[in-house]
């Protein structure tokens, strides 16, 4: 159905895609992999019209097609789920699922009730209990992810099965690419999501899916594409491709062991006090309690997970230890035994607390400075006494700092906007490391990262805490989590479900309390 | 006749200012003055319309009236600012036929859409006298205003006497599609033609004095020498004197403005600023005389045309002179 | 950058008869657009913030009449009038900026608000006249005052008369801004504010602080522009400074500074003040009609916008 060809692409002199063919029938998934940075969003984008200047050729159901912009690709069936999420945040649900196609009366006004009505379907079908009109900047991530991909699912949807909202059959889509869809969402969410893609497979529609999940690429692809430094370095059916043959292609070498936390808490801070102990924090947020008298303590040198679901509470928590939610968090902390009171981050950060935000674009990181800028911003009092910048200890510092944590930057004064994912994820914990913090809050320390990123990310947590800093992180990735903790908490709905160490936390249990089973109530087999 | 009247007039009101004077009989029995005398019992309320405050001759203008009503104690002043805004100084002019003033002044911003609320307040029976820009058609009382081209003709009479017919000039003009500069500039013209004095620079300052300074600094750099130079206002005339200066270049050359506010022109005249500077009167006394002869049943002129006064350094102590 | 070079390149081909080469045409040309660099200066502070100060040209309104009236009317002397002004435009300022850091009202309405508070205290305060050399007497006439040292000082020149000392004033202003934008940490806040607001506040920025700074800062250069147009028209106009402000944003983002946020500098509106100021100045000295400068201007305006883009783009 698609079949892309000799595709080439570069930015300046800079070549990144040189002759990539790739191929995806109706009725098939195909996993594209790949390091970020390999090449994959390049092609998507030259696919979804963003990019018009490319070597190559596209041919759609044999025919070739040359997408000069995103609307004209929407008109010849091509959806695109984007990884940075498209939707509006000003507008509901319902505008949003209808944005660009919304359907219209005679006069080319909106015909609001019937687009409404369209969109409680559409979100209904895809088990999404959201109020059609709310604005999805209110949402959280996991939600509008999902709203995304009913966008795009609804289109396909209204091709296979009923005549769905959109009364231009043109405008189905036939090729769906789905980027990271599953990035954001927890356990139960990815396998529902698998539910529609197959769903979507099922009506004949070619969808491209990109990941960065070994174990997905198992669970729904028919064959495996993979792009290294923007050529294409394997394509084959999944069935034929084992993890390490895969791994290979993507990282270019062999299949790095599963990871394994080297320092456990050492017994030199046994003798320490908690490094942070919490007593009944609750947090209110958008009229409802969303943490729930939570306690919990971490040691020094220890990490300490935290593992929900959507709507767990989790980041709530994070954000309100840090003093990021300004009075709607209340709590009684200490910090190596001392009462604190923390009410604004720079509370938190004067304590030794530093906490590494879940959208490192959107809270984690100023875009538009440069690497070294973001990377002395906390310290930056520190790095400028008596007010006056010093920019060699500025240059040192970020220096240092990239060393330390492999940075890959052409310069320390590029924007950190340009640096990829990994890169960017390294800037956003590594500011923090200046100021010698004492205790890291650590919100999907990987999310949006690569495989060999994800490993420098893991084994700069062993080095930290052993020298005493202690960690509490969440996470969504479950696997990730329990390699990181040394204990686990786990919370449903804002409350603790259950506590439990390295050795007591395995996937089933730790899901278990995640879906609210709580231990008290007998569970059948 | 009118004119004499109604300094007359004006005598009585102060003579009978309080309420018990009443009962005094009136001089004559002339049915003028039993009304004046009635008028002097009760208040008269007159709304004023002012188009906007932001022109110091605005303000200068209320102020006259002001000063003018303060000696008619019976009078009671409406004041309103439309700031500017047209359609605010329509409904300004509405509220005050609403609230059944006896009298209205209007000063209006623009002609077209005055008009109608104009012709609406003397088909309800409320004179109205029209200040210093007219309305369209004969639905008002009575104009009064100033006639720039005539003022411009006088400037420029003024300046080919003073240098003896011969000369280049700068001209700095107000903003150009406003009627005041067009008839300030064409007066000009009238003024010096056949006179040999030449206008060598134009430039639009848009009434602003930092514009004025800048233009000059520009006719500055390009004429070696310059004899004149005209401005719409005073303010002008004071920036071209201070770009002048700042080159060291004033005294080779006059400086001439049109206004003559108190604390604007007639200072500049007696500072020794300004060479010459031409009234442009507000008429706000007159305006308040004409009312209280309309008030009392008079018929007055349609169109009253304000003279205007030239002051130079020679007689600005002394008030200045009436323009021929 | 690429705009100020072509602005100079059509001023020294239409050289108005020689007078383009004259000193003297530099010398005014930089005068005449040290006013409006002084409101950019404080106009970037802000606009690298994300902001917007709409109060500029109300404030020097305010200031210049506050200015006029101390030394004119009052005689008081420099070392009390100057400090005074300074300190009204910057109390105006931080009303702005208290308005947008701590109750959260979006800069736009924000400074509109104070950009017509102003204008009405400028008036009020001055009774709608200009306060001029010719103070009232309290009797309907006037008694007439010399023009003080100050005000003669002002709008002095330096350099054997080659240099206007608002110009030295203006580039004393740029100074201390690019000190404050580059060299100091309270400049790097500002980026970083406008850059990503919430990511600033959660590494610690002292979000509310930083911002209400700049506005103040805004307010003061305000003030200090206002100082500089009162001595050089003799007088306090109420009226003064009306539409600077769109002056002052154009000029910011000609040079370059993003009205986004996060990204400019001092030195892009230095280069954008000497093209809208040698754009006006080559205007004037070819007696260009009025009607004809503002084509000329709105579209050098988007020319410059456009190369400017061009000369970014990496």
């Amino acid at each position: 159905m698609l079949r892309m060809r000799g595709i080439g692409k570069r930015f300046g002199a800079v070549p990144v895609l040189t002759g990539v063919d790739f191929e995806c029938w109706g009725g098939e998934v195909h996993v594209l992999a790949g390091e970020n940075g390999a090449g994959k969003s390049t092609l998507i984008k030259i696919l979804g019209g963003a990019h018009t200047d490319y070597d190559g050729t596209i041919e759609l159901d044999g025919a070739v097609v040359r997408p000069r912009s995103p609307r004209e690709a929407s008109a010849l069936g091509i959806a695109i789920i984007h990884q940075e999420l498209s939707l509006v945040p000003t507008l509901g649900a319902a505008d949003n699922l209808f944005l660009g196609r919304w359907p219209t009366g005679p006069l080319g006004l909106v015909r609001g009730r019937a687009q409404r009505e369209a969109a409680v379907r559409a979100l209904e079908r895809f088990g999404l209990d959201v109020d059609p009109d709310r604005p999805v900047g209110e949402l959280g991530p996991a939600t509008r992810q999902l709203i995304e991909i009913a966008k795009a699912l609804d289109l396909g949807r209204s091709r296979g099965v009923q005549g769905g909202a959109a009364n231009d059959p043109d405008r189905d889509a036939r090729v769906i690419v789905m980027d990271e869809p599953t990035s954001a969402l927890a356990g139960p969410d990815v396998a529902e999501l698998h539910a529609r893609v197959f769903d979507l497979r099922a009506h004949g529609c070619a969808i491209v899916y990109i990941t960065h999940r070994m174990e997905e690429i198992d669970q729904v692809a028919e064959r495996v594409t993979v792009l290294r430094d923007g050529r294409r370095v394997g394509s084959a059916p999944a069935a034929e491709v084992s993890p390490a043959l895969l791994l290979r292609w993507i990282g270019g070498r062999e299949a790095p062991e599963p990871y394994q936390r080297a320092a456990p808490p050492s017994d030199a801070f046994a003798r320490l006090p908690d490094r942070l102990r919490v007593e009944e924090i609750h947090v209110t947020a958008r009229g409802r309690r969303v943490v729930d008298a939570v306690t919990l303590d971490v040691r020094p040198g220890e990490i300490v997970g935290l593992a929900g679901l959507q709507g767990s509470g989790a980041s709530e928590l994070l954000l309100g230890l840090f003093g990021a939610m300004g009075g709607a968090a209340e709590a009684r902390v200490r910090i190596d035994g001392e009462e604190v009171r923390i009410r604004a981050p720079r509370d938190a950060i004067a304590r030794g607390v530093a906490l590494l935000t879940n959208d490192r674009q959107a809270s984690g990181l100023v875009l538009p400075l440069s690497v070294a800028a973001n990377l002395t911003l906390p310290s930056l009092e520190r790095l400028s006494p008596g007010g006056i910048r010093r920019p060699a200890l500025e240059a040192a510092t970020a220096a240092e700092l990239m060393r330390s944590l492999a940075i890959r930057a052409a310069s320390p004064t590029l924007e950190v906007r340009n640096l990829s994912g990994g890169n960017q994820q390294k800037v956003a914990l590594g500011k923090w490391l200046p100021l010698e913090p004492r205790l890291l809050l650590l919100d999907e320390p990987t999310r949006g990262v690569d495989v060999g990123a994800k490993r420098e990310i893991y084994q700069l947590l062993d080095r930290l805490t052993a020298q005493g800093i202690a960690i509490l992180v969440a996470s969504s990735d479950l696997p990730e989590l329990l390699a990181l903790s040394d204990r686990v908490v786990v919370l449903h709905r804002g409350r603790v479900t259950a506590r439990l160490a390295r050795g007591e936390a395995t996937p089933e249990r730790v899901l278990a309390a995640a879906m609210g089973d709580d231990g008290t109530a007998e569970t059948s087999p | 006749m009118k004119k004499l009247a109604a300094p007359f007039v004006t005598l009585m009101f102060l003579a009978c200012g309080a309420p018990d004077s009443t009962s005094t009989p009136a001089p004559a029995s002339a049915p003028a003055e039993q009304e004046a005398s009635t008028a002097a019992a009760e208040k008269v309320r007159i709304g004023m319309s002012q188009c906007n405050l932001g022109e110091p001759w605005r303000v200068q203008m209320n102020a006259d009236i002001k000063a003018a009503a303060a000696e008619h104690p019976e009078i009671d002043m409406v004041w309103k600012d439309a700031q500017n805004d047209t359609l605010k100084q329509r409904a300004h002019v509405e509220e005050l036929v609403s609230a059944e003033v006896d009298l209205i002044l209007v000063s209006p911003k623009e002609a077209a859409p005055l008009t109608e609320p104009v012709a609406k307040a003397v088909e309800a029976g409320i004179p109205v006298i029209v200040l210093d820009r007219k309305v369209l058609g004969d639905k008002y009382t009575t104009f009064i205003g100033a006639d720039n081209v005539a003022i411009g003709r006088a400037a420029g009479k003024w300046l080919a006497g003073a240098l003896q017919g011969k000369g280049k000039i700068v001209e700095l003009e107000g903003l150009m599609t406003s009627t005041p500069g067009q008839d300030r500039h064409t007066g000009f013209l009238e003024g010096i033609a056949g006179s040999g004095l030449e206008v060598a620079f134009t430039a639009d300052m848009k009434w602003l004095e930092p514009d004025a300074r800048r233009e000059m600094e520009s006719a500055l750099a390009r004429l070696p020498k310059i004899d004149a130079v005209y401005a719409h206002n005073d303010p002008g005339a004071h920036g071209a004197y201070l770009a002048a200066k700042a080159a060291a270049r004033e005294e080779e050359m006059m400086f001439v403005g049109i206004d003559a506010l108190p604390h604007e022109g007639v200072a500049y005249v007696k500072q020794g600023i300004l060479d010459a500077t031409f009234q442009y009167p507000t008429g706000g006394r007159e305006a308040i005389e004409t009312a209280l002869a309309i008030l009392r049943g008079e018929t007055p002129q349609k169109e009253i045309t304000l003279g205007s006064r030239v002051f130079t350094a020679a007689n600005a102590d002394s008030g200045g002179e009436p323009i021929p | 950058m690429l705009a100020l070079l072509l602005v100079l390149l059509i001023g020294a081909i239409f050289d108005a008869g020689g007078a383009f080469w004259k000193a003297s045409m530099h010398r005014d040309a930089l005068r005449q657009a040290s006013v409006y660099g002084i409101l950019a200066c404080g106009m970037t502070l802000v606009i690298v913030t994300g902001g917007i100060d709409l109060a500029v040209g109300s404030i020097l309104a305010l200031s210049a009449v506050a200015f006029s009236l101390m030394t004119l009317h009052w005689s008081w002397p420099p070392w009390w009038s100057v400090p005074a002004t300074l300190l009204l435009g910057a109390a105006a300022g931080s009303v702005s900026g208290g308005l947008v850091s701590r109750f959260k009202i979006q800069p736009f309405i924000a400074t509109l608000a104070m950009m017509v508070f102003a204008r009405g205290l400028a008036k009020t305060v001055s009774g709608g006249m200009k306060i001029s050399t010719a103070v009232p007497d309290g009797a309907g006439g006037f008694r007439y005052t010399d023009v003080p040292a100050l005000f003669r000082a002002i709008d002095s020149r330096v350099l054997g008369g080659n240099l206007s000392t608002v110009t030295v004033i203006f580039a004393v202003c740029a100074a201390l801004s690019w000190i404050a934008l580059a060299c100091h940490r309270w400049g790097r806040q500002l980026y970083a504010i406008g850059g990503n607001e919430e990511a600033a506040r959660l590494s610690g920025v002292p979000v509310r602080a930083a911002k209400l700074g700049a506005y103040l800062a805004s307010g003061l250069l305000a003030a200090m522009a206002g100082i500089c147009q009162a001595a050089q028209e003799q007088q306090g106009d109420p009226e003064a400074g009306a539409g600077y402000e769109l002056s002052a944003i154009a000029i910011v983002v000609i040079g370059g500074t993003h009205l986004a946020g996060g990204r400019g500098g001092i030195g892009q509106t230095l280069v954008g003040t000497l093209t809208i100021g040698y754009l006006e100045k080559i205007l004037s000295i070819n007696a260009v009609p009025e009607a004809t400068r503002l084509m000329l201007t709105g579209a050098i305006v988007i020319a410059a916008v456009l190369t400017q883009r061009r000369g970014d783009t990496r």
